[in-house]
């Protein structure tokens, strides 16, 4: 037994138990009692809260499952003008994070807004105000949330019909299926553990999502922890309702696992199939096919860009006065760090986790979810008192210098927050590749004398260079988005796009916020351009 | 080569470390102008101003979590409720010099805080649909009148500015009777709450409602054209008004700061504080923000000029109750189903 309690079962015991800090604090709250406030807010707002969560999240959940599943559909069965073009622009959205899409939506909608202006130029002056459909509070939210993650059910969906669309219509045509009845018979079916997977992703980020729900005024369960503990100050009640968050997430997490065990199952026996010829559309069927498509483009990606370019063109002194190659830089530092520091750790637990076969360290490996079972910005705050409690506890016992100064507000602390929030991404990617390698492959290479950390460096990590590349620009592409853990973890004089962005739209002046959004996304835009180009050679 | 490697890395990870000769801010106030004041400061002292900026509820969190190790010598953040509240956490220290008790005002200031700039929270309201009999002598507290049925807009109950200004209508009136207050004024608006201030300007421009409360800089900032022509058009359709001029006066807000308890720079603290309160750095920030100027002798911005300088302040009402009254005044509204 002795032997198992090696360096790589060790490390990713270690790692493991870092990330599941925060989620274990909040199930241990749970039963410890709480303060008046909850006993306010339960009177008043608790089910308006639960409510708003369900509702946002049902919302977005229609939305995302329509279009993803829409769009994945078209583009990968059928031929039409523009199809190769609108398979990667799909993902575009991506670049585009919730709370700039909402800044966008409530600029172009709102009294005076850019509609009005638009309506104004085409039609001379009157009062249109009246007219123009108004998207703000619930609404604002789900569609600015649904817009900017439909992509995780697009991409998914689309990768799982890529193995196996010509098959499944010629099955229906072979029974006699109508093109309708061989979609909701067939094809849906078939891509049930994708679709899954893509909406549970989509249903964690939503209930995790702040900046969204906070600029349109909306009290979510989020909000809620956010209120019970920084304002009331009660902590208990935050954990609590926290784990309530924790029990959603946690149901969506077990339901992503086990329809990826399924769609594994499905995608790996796909020897056999034949090339794919694809359905050309024409006539009616053809411009509808594209008008979809482009509805959903234009709307995703094109309306929020537009809507920061036209404002840095009319406003250009913004961009002038904001200085790009430091933001730049800051934004690029803390992308480089934290990735590689991620996809490392992801490594070495994975790796860990392989060797020693252990059952355990499998199931600690289910809190890994902890970066989204808590949103970004209670993970942020949870940070700080975590620091401050083991600096008074324990660092003040030997009476050595405090650690706080090395934690907190250190580009350090911060690398080690986004390590745990998106720790769940960094591990997922490199299990599913790991999952590709068979067993056999490390047994030769022990059998030619290979050792394990040999094995490791010269088998697994060359084996791997794709998923590192994927996953590495994943990470980067959340990274430049996120917003909470900087804003409250990062250094002084310390700005991203995102802050500065953030900071702009907090004082109203979403013009001047136009700028940093709009760098923010071309940046995040050429990452992506990257990895489709990558992934559609697969 | 490694070790130049590590070298950079250390000092990037660790570069919060401290220099001498310098003071350390923690602001929710998000101005780009402000920041151009700070650089001013550091060109007339040689004090260098580093900068954090971000929620008051998170810089305060991290402010009481960092403890005895924090760097932070001054918060500074809009809302004498938000001061207030952490002064009562015992979070300042005795930050006044005589220089600055001369110069503000007592009721926009405390022994471990005070007041750099002012703001009104006022009524906006449609000279076409609102008659000048409606708006004479008009008070916050005639709002309540069922004749505004359905004509009010007000942001939502979470706002701070609008638990400011119910903590000073129940430190003149009363708990119970602002509570009845909040009850018709639900009734009285014209939609549920949404938007920040400007929505609530827009809104009245644009016929949803009569009578908008909103501070008073949000309006300047509209009718400064900073915003695109349409905003300063829709302002125009609007008239400010200042309510409560034959009693205790229009309901007054601060922006300011205070040094905190274990600032490590206490002295640069003081200086920036004295700097912000000098004309120069005065007619900085109110030519910039919109705000009104703390100290006596500088003139507020042309914008705001416009809009009533002779106004009557309320100067008896202390800021300091906005705290005071903060928690009061969110059951209020609760109760009140203020969304």
């Amino acid at each position: 037994m002795g032997k198992k309690f090696n360096f790589w079962y060790i490390s990713s015991l270690l790692i493991s138990i870092m990330v599941a800090i925060p989620i274990v604090t909040v199930l241990l709250s749970f039963f410890e009692p709480t303060g008046d406030y909850y006993t306010i807010l339960k009177n008043t707002f608790l089910t308006d809260y639960i409510y708003n969560s369900i509702f946002l999240l049902l919302g977005v959940l229609f939305l995302t499952f329509v279009i993803g599943v829409g769009c994945a559909y078209v583009v990968s069965f059928y031929t039409f003008p523009g199809v190769n073009f609108f398979k990667w622009s799909l993902i575009l959205s991506f670049a585009v994070p919730a709370y700039i899409y909402a800044y966008s939506l409530n600029a172009f909608f709102e009294n005076y807004g850019t509609a009005f202006t638009i309506l104004n130029n085409l039609f001379g002056e009157g009062n249109y105000n009246a007219h123009i459909p108004k998207f703000d509070g619930i609404l604002g939210a789900i569609i600015a949330i649904s817009f900017s993650l439909f992509a995780y059910v697009y991409v998914l969906t689309r990768a799982s019909f890529h193995y196996q669309s010509q098959n499944l219509i010629e099955l229906g045509k072979n029974l006699g299926f109508s093109k309708k009845k061989s979609f909701f018979k067939i094809i849906l079916p078939s891509a049930r553990p994708a679709i899954v997977a893509g909406l549970s992703l989509v249903a964690m980020e939503t209930l995790s999502d702040f900046g969204s729900v906070s600029f349109f005024g909306i009290s979510t369960l989020t909000t809620g922890i956010y209120n019970a503990w920084i304002s009331f100050d009660d902590l208990t009640l935050a954990n609590r309702l926290s784990s309530y968050l924790l029990i959603f997430i946690l149901g969506l997490f077990i339901l992503e696992n086990v329809s990826r065990r399924k769609a594994q199952f499905h995608t790996s026996s796909k020897g056999g199939f034949k090339s794919k010829s694809l359905i050309k559309l024409n006539g009616y069927k053809s411009f509808f096919a594209f008008t979809f498509c482009l509805i959903i483009f234009i709307i995703s990606f094109l309306f929020p860009v537009s809507q920061m370019l036209y404002w840095t063109i009319i406003f250009p002194q913004h961009l002038a006065n904001l200085n790009v190659g430091k933001l730049f830089f800051n934004t690029m530092l803390l992308v480089s760090l934290s990735s590689c520091l991620l996809i490392a750790l992801a490594f070495i637990s994975n790796y860990g986790n392989r060797v020693s076969k252990s059952k355990f360290l499998k199931m600690l490996n289910i809190f890994s979810i902890s970066g989204y079972a808590i949103p970004g910005i209670i993970l942020a705050v949870a940070f700080i008192t975590f620091i401050s409690w083991f600096d008074n506890q324990i660092i003040n016992h030997f009476e050595i210098q405090s650690i706080k100064p090395f934690f907190i507000g250190s580009i350090l602390g911060l690398v080690l927050v986004y390590f745990i929030r998106f720790y769940s991404l960094a591990n997922n990617g490199i299990k599913s590749g790991y999952e590709k390698i068979n067993y056999s492959i490390d047994e030769s290479a022990y059998l030619l004398g290979y050792s394990k950390f040999k094995t490791f460096k010269n088998v697994h990590i060359p084996y791997l260079k794709n998923s590192i590349l994927l996953i590495s620009i994943l990470l980067t592409i959340e990274i430049i988005k996120e917003l909470p853990i900087t804003l409250i973890l990062r250094p002084f004089n310390f700005e991203t796009f995102a802050t500065k962005a953030y900071l702009f739209a907090s004082q109203d002046l979403l013009e001047a916020a136009a700028a940093p959004s709009l760098l923010l996304i071309v940046i995040a835009s050429f990452f992506i351009l990257i990895t489709s180009r990558h992934t559609l050679k697969e | 080569m490694k070790k130049i490697i590590v070298i950079i890395l250390t000092s990037i990870l660790l570069n919060n470390f401290a220099i001498a000769n310098e003071v350390n801010v923690f602001s929710s106030r998000h101005y780009e102008s402000d920041i151009e004041l700070y650089k001013k400061f550091t060109n007339q002292t040689g004090i260098k101003v580093n900068v954090i900026s971000g929620k008051d509820e998170a810089l305060q969190k991290r402010i009481i979590e960092e403890g005895t190790n924090s760097k932070a010598d001054l918060y500074i953040t809009s809302d004498a409720g938000n001061i207030a509240i952490f002064d009562s956490k015992g979070m300042f220290q005795n930050s006044m010099s005589p220089t600055i008790e001369k110069l503000v005002p007592s009721n926009f200031r405390n022994k471990n805080w005070v007041g750099i700039t002012k703001r009104a929270r006022i009524l906006f309201y449609s000279p076409e649909r609102v008659v000048n009999d409606d708006l004479k002598n008009l008070n916050y507290e005639d709002l309540a009148n069922p004749k505004w049925k359905g004509r009010i807009v007000i942001r939502q109950s979470n706002n701070i500015y609008n638990q400011s200004l119910i903590a000073s209508l129940i430190f003149n009136n009363g708990k119970e009777t602002t509570g009845e207050w909040a009850k018709s004024i639900v009734k009285n608006m014209a939609r549920d709450p949404k938007g920040n201030d400007r929505a609530q300007i827009l809104a009245v421009a644009a016929g949803e409602a009569d009578i908008a409360i909103a501070n008073t800089y949000y309006y300047a900032l509209m009718l400064s054209g900073n915003k695109g022509l349409e905003q300063q058009i829709a302002a125009k359709k609007v008239l400010p008004f200042f309510p409560n001029q034959n009693n205790r006066g229009t309901h007054m807000n601060i922006s300011g700061g205070g040094i905190l308890k274990y600032a490590p720079n206490k002295d640069s603290a003081i200086k920036l504080i004295e700097f912000l309160l000098t004309k120069e750095a005065q007619q900085h920030l109110v030519n910039n923000t919109y705000e009104y100027p703390m100290i006596e002798g500088v003139e507020p911005h042309e914008l705001l000029k416009k809009m009533g300088t002779k106004f009557k302040q309320d100067l008896t009402t202390d800021v300091a109750s906005y705290g005071q009254y903060q928690s009061d005044a969110l059951e209020i509204m609760l109760n009140a189903k203020w969304k």
